[in-house]
């Protein structure tokens, strides 16, 4: 979400952010070399550290802080925000099942 | 644990706007650029490499093959026929509610795109709509957790590849993973085109 300079366009005016894919890599990269090692040792990394979590939060916080913009408009639409984000989490969750239901998927 | 998550977020939003008034850009620019993405590209190797070492992980990853796919998509139609439902329901502009909802949590596509497409106003829903979005996610992750992991990952939208795919994994296990990533990519990738045509539709 940073690197919004980083896009590319793809035709009649659509513009495609590149910033998935520099996260793509090291996702895949981690996958591999977990899969290569596994057989070497038993290795219990845990879950995913939390302190690493916390310093993610804390930066993504930190934008929100800083953008001045959105801070400016929270109570100005606050209310029909709420309200639109429930109808849209609600239809999200059920469809989510539904579809689950469809394919089989467990 | 959760309590930690939510005070890094507090101390986080207070720090950022204390820097943004009384402090330095460059500072501003460190944390919030090299600092979160320094903590996100080294999360996805950690979570890669855990999923990696896990032999169960891998082989369900397998069986579900590209049937995980639906995910996203019903992410998707979900929110914009949510938008749809709740703008009849306030008396709203149904298509620019419905292009707010397509942002799927990413609020910084969103709100400039929204805004330049239909004025300050709706800018503004669609900043505080998606952003919202990602922070109930956050919030509300031990409770729904609970209940199933395709929930938080469907509350997630666009942010289950970036910013609360660590949350989801950590609460919902490994084998989340490769579901909540891949659900999060594809609506990231689909986000600025199901805002734009769904624009189109006035």
């Amino acid at each position: 979400m940073i690197l919004t300079d980083c896009s590319v366009r793809a035709g009649a005016g659509f513009v495609i952010d590149l910033r998935m894919l520099y996260l793509v890599v090291p996702l895949v990269i981690g996958i591999l070399l977990g899969y290569l090692l596994r057989e070497r040792r038993k290795v219990d990394l845990g879950k995913v550290s939390l302190g690493v979590i916390i310093v993610l939060i804390f930066s993504l916080g930190f934008g929100i802080g800083s953008n001045g913009e959105l801070l400016k408009s929270l109570p100005e639409v606050g209310l029909d925000a709420v309200v639109i984000l429930v109808f849209a989490l609600g239809f999200s969750v059920v469809l989510v099942w539904a579809a689950r239901k469809l394919v089989r998927l467990e | 644990m959760i309590k930690h998550i939510v005070s890094a977020l507090l101390l986080g939003i207070v720090a950022g706007y204390l820097n943004s008034n009384w402090g330095s850009i460059d500072a501003g620019f460190w944390v919030s650029d090299y600092m979160f993405n320094g903590a996100l590209i080294a999360l996805l190797f950690v979570m890669g490499l855990v999923f990696g070492l896990d032999k169960e992980s891998v082989g369900k990853m397998r069986k579900t093959g590209l049937k995980i796919l639906v995910i996203p998509l019903a992410v998707a139609s979900g929110s914009i026929v949510g938008g749809a439902a709740s703008a009849l329901a306030l008396g709203l502009d149904v298509v620019k509610t419905m292009a707010v909802t397509a942002g799927y949590g990413w609020y910084t596509l969103a709100g400039p795109l929204v805004g330049q497409l239909f004025g300050a106003h709706w800018g503004a829903l669609g900043f505080v709509v998606n952003f919202l979005r990602e922070l109930l996610t956050i919030v509300t992750i031990s409770l729904t957790a609970r209940i199933d992991k395709y929930v938080p990952i469907a509350l997630g939208g666009a942010t289950t590849m970036d910013t609360t795919l660590p949350v989801i994994v950590r609460y919902c296990g490994s084998d989340s993973l490769i579901a909540a990533f891949s659900s999060g990519f594809t609506l990231s990738i689909i986000a600025p085109f199901t805002i734009i045509a769904v624009a189109a539709l006035r």
